[in-house]
């Protein structure tokens, strides 16, 4: 951690505080308070596309502890997002439970199912793991949707979420639910990160036969990663079933699974800014192009038969990306760790 | 006993199919460890190029195909020198995304150029049935799996007896040391792409022949490598067998299971042996195991 | 130096554009009269071979409205066209952006898209319509209505007439079901599942696909060795294709009839398989076939060889072309009882008034191009008509009148969505 000019830790206390000088404190307040009047300034689509954001944000800080702190390669996060989408369709939709034994429950069952399929990492590392969680992914799909008791290919509904008797029916109040969760999973997230647990995963991650010469219990902690992993994805999944209201498998793609791992890998892995920011970019760049940039070419260019621009979309999604990674393939996360040390030394950089 | 030769053949000629797509992945990831998630793209634009050639423009097929080589090769080319040359000596995952980007960026091409999505390919084999005892097979699937023999045979001399195979080994075994050997890494790579490109090419040609061009081929592309990582992903041989093996688990295993369990069982038997495969031998049937050190 | 300075000019770019777009957006004078209408289509994405025909036609449309027509009742018709990519999540998105722009109600292209932001409409009661449509969207009927007749309806339209018309042994016939994994397929599951005791089909193997498989050899010789009288395929163009030509290859057909769903059943799928191999199939659609007869046909002719001559002959570009039309429909049904005042607020209000005084009172020929779309009580589906057609030498030619498929309550059977 670089301080800024001056600033020394004189006690542990010090040492330990995730913010640490007064600037920091106020531009992190400065920061909440912004987010948290957000349906004041923005409109009923924006904020959808901010939950959306948040909905992302919880699955991705997820995979981020099981891939970028525990270096767990898994491209089947999907699957276990729609573990935890169905286990709440099914316990407020179908058994009418109250929604927060919905949603502990998603996160449960979505670990449990971790769990199982993270039992081969004990002996699978690397791309082969990778290929296992994709086959984890087909195999959970294609059990809900032969299962009688998901609504198969029918699909699901699921009810409003609701807490006692506040029922999170506008787009404004359902914001506040998921940023507030997407908010204590960051903050979890990023103390898990400074733990035991998270330097475990960490000495995992370098070196799985190191940590266990140095006495880290592989088994334990890498089923640990799986389980915290998919639970958050299951959190996740339980609110985007909540916000989405209806659900059907196909909204669980496989493509969608590897677009988690990008978003993660393009904001930086094994850090707790990286997700945030990777999945704004993607799913901002994603909005941007098809509700935004797209229509704006259609209309525009009226001279070129209409429908050019479709292919314009998947373009400059897939250029963006490829362009990221070549100027910062360490992630944005780096490259904002580099603006912030420049700007603790600015003006006397050298 | 018909039935079951039946599905034998069917499981064997399909199960021919994923290998050779598989063959254009391994090859990428034999000579620098990158996992090629724009294989499923580069199949479907370079089966997109087949149809321009052969249908749009015309050509007969003697001209088309060697065009449709020569484009992959230039595609290779280029995907290595713009997208992952500049990542050279970065964290691998980095290079793995950029793939991903890459598909994105080559379906947009596909939508910009070919914007009516959906084509079938002139017929390039026959279409008369061959029938092996009482089993019945279509020729398309014997010539793809005779085409894919010697593909995986060129391949595997290649790497075994040529310079730039052995020099492409050396790259995937040690980029450090091969370099101080004075073997220029970067052109190793490009040509590895180039070839792999002419391989996934070679597939799309064949698969959109018997199924038509689709997006699904982008789909048929990611599930076919997922599957032959069974054979072990620094493996000709591996691919070339795990195919077949993949392919017989879903006729034979779909052929019998299907009706005592639910309808579409076999979409998920090779999965499930992917699974158990995995547990008990870690880097595939055939990948090589790398005795780690500290 | 120079890789900051890419970099930061990448984010202004970003910014500007995030910022600069919803303004140029809006940034028109509000005085304008028009009627904005959301219509999204997957033109990118796993389902673009049939959304991005269905999203040229849906623009191609509103421009004929427009510019020929002048809109409805002199008012120019707004679009807002979007490309879910077949995505969820975007899809949702959408949606949300066409409450929060006002627009009057919206349409998607595939069944799926609907599934995905049917409940968000629904809760807002914003009307929504799908062109190509399953039973779980209007089962038990809410918000969202169906353009066209759903996958169930083809099944009962299919099975009426092979009894009727090619059914020549006696007793029951033997039907097999290849489906795709998804509610294409099971939509005429579910339908078959309901009526085929009631009709005297027996029901005798039901096998899934997915839309990547590359060969169902096997799967057809299940269907061999269940003695199939007759095979029905409900798939999109490339796997129905797929297992045509695998069913000849195996011998069982022409011996075994085949029928085919709406959604397979396109020029795509004579041109996958080829004409000889897909002749003699059977299928059905609820709309005309190109170059019909009908006062509709010869606008979507001119606009689609103007404009986009690769479309030609495209049946997904037809009924996005028609589900333009129905639109713009219902809009001037509304406005036959609403003022435009009320519409023009674009908030629940006038979506309650577009449902209750113009879908529901909706009585529409379609200019010929499908069976007339009228609301009927406890049925959301528009138009009800469909007609078998076959593959005869390449060219898919129609062989029976236009039947009304018959509603099916899907909701009063206890194994829907169980």
């Amino acid at each position: 951690m670089s301080l800024p000019c001056g600033t020394r830790n004189y006690t542990y206390a010090d040492d330990m505080a995730i913010m640490r000088t007064r600037t920091h404190q106020v531009l992190f307040i400065v920061f909440l308070v912004l987010l948290f009047t957000a349906p004041y300034y923005l409109g009923n689509y924006w904020l959808g596309v901010v939950n959306l954001i948040g909905i992302t944000l919880i699955a991705a800080l997820g995979l981020n502890l099981l891939m970028g702190y525990c270096g767990q390669l898994s491209i089947g996060h999907a699957g276990f997002i729609a573990v935890g989408a169905y286990t709440t369709a099914v316990l407020t939709g179908r058994f009418e439970l109250p929604f927060l034994v919905g949603l502990l429950g998603a996160g449960l069952m979505a670990g449990l199912v971790g769990l199982i399929f993270g039992l081969p990492s004990i002996r699978v590392k690397g791309f082969y793991l990778a290929i296992t969680t994709i086959a984890a992914q087909i195999i959970i799909i294609w059990v809900i949707n032969h299962w009688s008791l998901t609504g198969g290919f029918v699909g699901i509904k699921v009810p409003y979420a609701s807490i006692g008797g506040l029922v999170f029916r506008s787009e404004s109040s359902q914001f506040y639910l998921i940023m507030t969760i997407a908010a204590l999973c960051t903050f979890c997230a990023k103390n898990l990160a400074r733990t035991r647990v998270g330097r475990a995963f960490i000495a995992v991650r370098d070196n799985d036969l190191a940590a266990e010469v140095m006495g880290i219990n592989l088994l334990y902690y890498k089923l640990l990663a799986f389980f915290i992993g998919c639970f958050l994805a299951g959190i996740a999944g339980a609110l985007l079933a909540h916000w989405i209201g209806y659900m059907q498998t196909e909204q669980f793609s496989l493509t969608e699974s590897i677009l988690y791992v990008g978003m993660i890998i393009i904001g930086g892995l094994g850090t707790t800014l990286g997700p945030i920011l990777g999945v704004v970019f993607i799913r901002l760049l994603q909005q941007v192009l098809a509700t935004q940039i797209v229509p704006f070419l259609e209309e525009t260019m009226t001279f070129l038969p209409s429908g050019f621009a479709t292919g314009i979309g998947p373009m400059i999604f897939g250029l963006a990306i490829i362009l990221f990674l070549i100027i910062e393939p360490r992630g944005m996360a780096h490259r904002w760790n580099l603006f912030k040390s420049a700007y603790h030394l600015w003006p006397f950089s050298y | 006993m018909a039935e079951f030769l039946q599905y034998v053949i069917t499981g064997l000629a399909v199960g021919m199919v994923y290998s050779l797509i598989a063959l254009g992945f391994v090859l990428v990831w034999k000579s620098s460890s990158v996992a090629n998630l724009a294989l499923g793209q580069i199949v479907l634009l370079s089966s997109w190029f087949t149809y321009g050639m052969l249908t749009q423009a015309g050509f007969p097929l003697w001209i088309a195909l060697p065009l449709v080589i020569l484009f992959a090769l230039g595609l290779g080319w280029v995907i290595e020198r713009f997208t992952l040359r500049p990542l050279i000596a970065q964290p691998i995952l980095a290079l793995i995304t950029v793939t991903l980007g890459l598909g994105y960026f080559i379906e947009g091409i596909v939508h910009f150029v070919w914007p009516w999505s959906v084509a079938a390919l002139p017929r390039i084999f026959p279409q008369s049935v061959v029938h092996i005892g009482p089993a019945v097979v279509s020729q398309e699937y014997l010539w793809v799996v005779g085409i894919s023999l010697v593909v995986f045979i060129v391949l595997t001399l290649f790497f075994r007896y040529h310079r730039m195979g052995i020099a492409m080994r050396a790259t995937a075994d040690d980029q450090k040391a091969v370099q101080a050997c004075g073997i220029p890494v970067t052109v190793v790579f490009s040509r590895s792409w180039m070839f792999a490109c002419v391989v996934a090419a070679i597939s799309g040609i064949l698969i959109s022949s018997i199924g038509g061009i689709t997006y699904g081929l982008v789909e048929t592309g990611l599930k076919a490598f997922s599957v032959v990582i069974l054979g072990g992903l620094d493996s000709f041989g591996g691919a070339m067998l795990a195919g077949p093996i993949i392919g017989l688990a879903e006729s034979v295993g779909g052929g019998y299971l299907t009706p005592v369990l639910w309808a579409g069982v076999k979409d998920i038997i090779p999965f499930i042996m992917i699974i158990i495969v995995m547990v008990i031998k870690p880097y595939g049937l055939f990948g090589e195991q790398r005795i780690e050190r500290i | 130096m120079k890789k900051t300075l890419i970099l930061v000019s990448l984010f202004l770019c970003l910014a500007l554009l995030l910022g600069t777009l919803p303004l140029s957006a809006c940034g028109k004078p509000a005085a304008e009269k028009f009627l904005k209408v959301g219509m999204m289509t997957p033109s990118t994405g796993a389902a673009a071979e049939k959304g991005a025909p269905g999203g040229d036609g849906v623009r191609d449309a509103i421009e004929y409205i427009n510019n020929e027509l002048g809109g409805v009742n002199g008012i120019p018709i707004k679009l807002l066209w979007r490309d879910s990519g077949y995505d969820a999540s975007k899809a949702a998105t959408i949606v949300k952006e066409y409450m929060a722009e006002g627009a009057l109600m919206f349409t998607t292209h595939a069944s799926a898209e609907m599934t995905w932001v049917m409940e968000l409409a629904n809760r807002a009661e914003f009307p929504g319509m799908a062109t190509y449509t399953a039973p779980n969207i209007y089962r038990p009927p809410q918000h969202i209505y169906g353009q066209l007749p759903d996958y169930g309806d083809d099944w009962s339209a299919f099975a009426d007439y092979y009894l009727k018309n090619i059914w020549k042994g006696s007793g029951k016939p033997r039907m097999a079901l290849h489906l795709l994994n998804n509610s294409t397929g099971y939509g005429a599951r579910d339908a078959a599942k309901a009526l085929a005791d009631k009709m005297g089909i027996e029901i005798v193997a039901i096998e899934e696909h997915t839309a990547t498989s590359i060969s169902e050899t096997d799967s057809l010789n299940r269907i061999k060795a269940a003695k199939a009288d007759v095979l029905y395929i409900s798939s999109t163009p490339k796997p129905t294709a797929l297992i045509v030509k695998n069913a000849r290859e195996l011998g069982m057909f022409p011996a075994m009839t085949i029928g085919s769903g709406h959604a397979g059943l396109t020029k795509a799928l004579v041109d996958l398989a080829g004409a000889d191999v897909a002749e003699g199939v059977y299928g059905v659609f609820p709309t005309v076939s190109w170059g019909d007869n009908v006062p509709g046909m010869a606008k979507i002719v001119e606009y689609a060889q103007k404009l986009h001559p690769a479309d030609v002959g495209n049946l997904d570009y037809l009924s996005c072309w028609s589900a333009a039309l129905t639109v713009a429909e219902i809009l001037k049904t509304t406005l036959e009882t609403t003022s435009y005042d009320v519409l023009a607020k674009g908030n629940v209000e006038s979506w309650r008034a577009i449902e209750k005084n113009g879908i529901q009172k909706l009585n529409y020929d379609a200019a010929g191009l499908h069976g007339p779309a009228k609301y009927v009580e406890g049925d959301n589906r528009l138009a009800k008509s469909v007609r078998v057609l076959q593959v005869k030498s390449g060219q898919i030619v129609p062989v029976s009148n236009w039947v009304d498929a018959p509603v099916v309550k899907y909701e009063e059977y206890s194994w829907f969505g169980n």
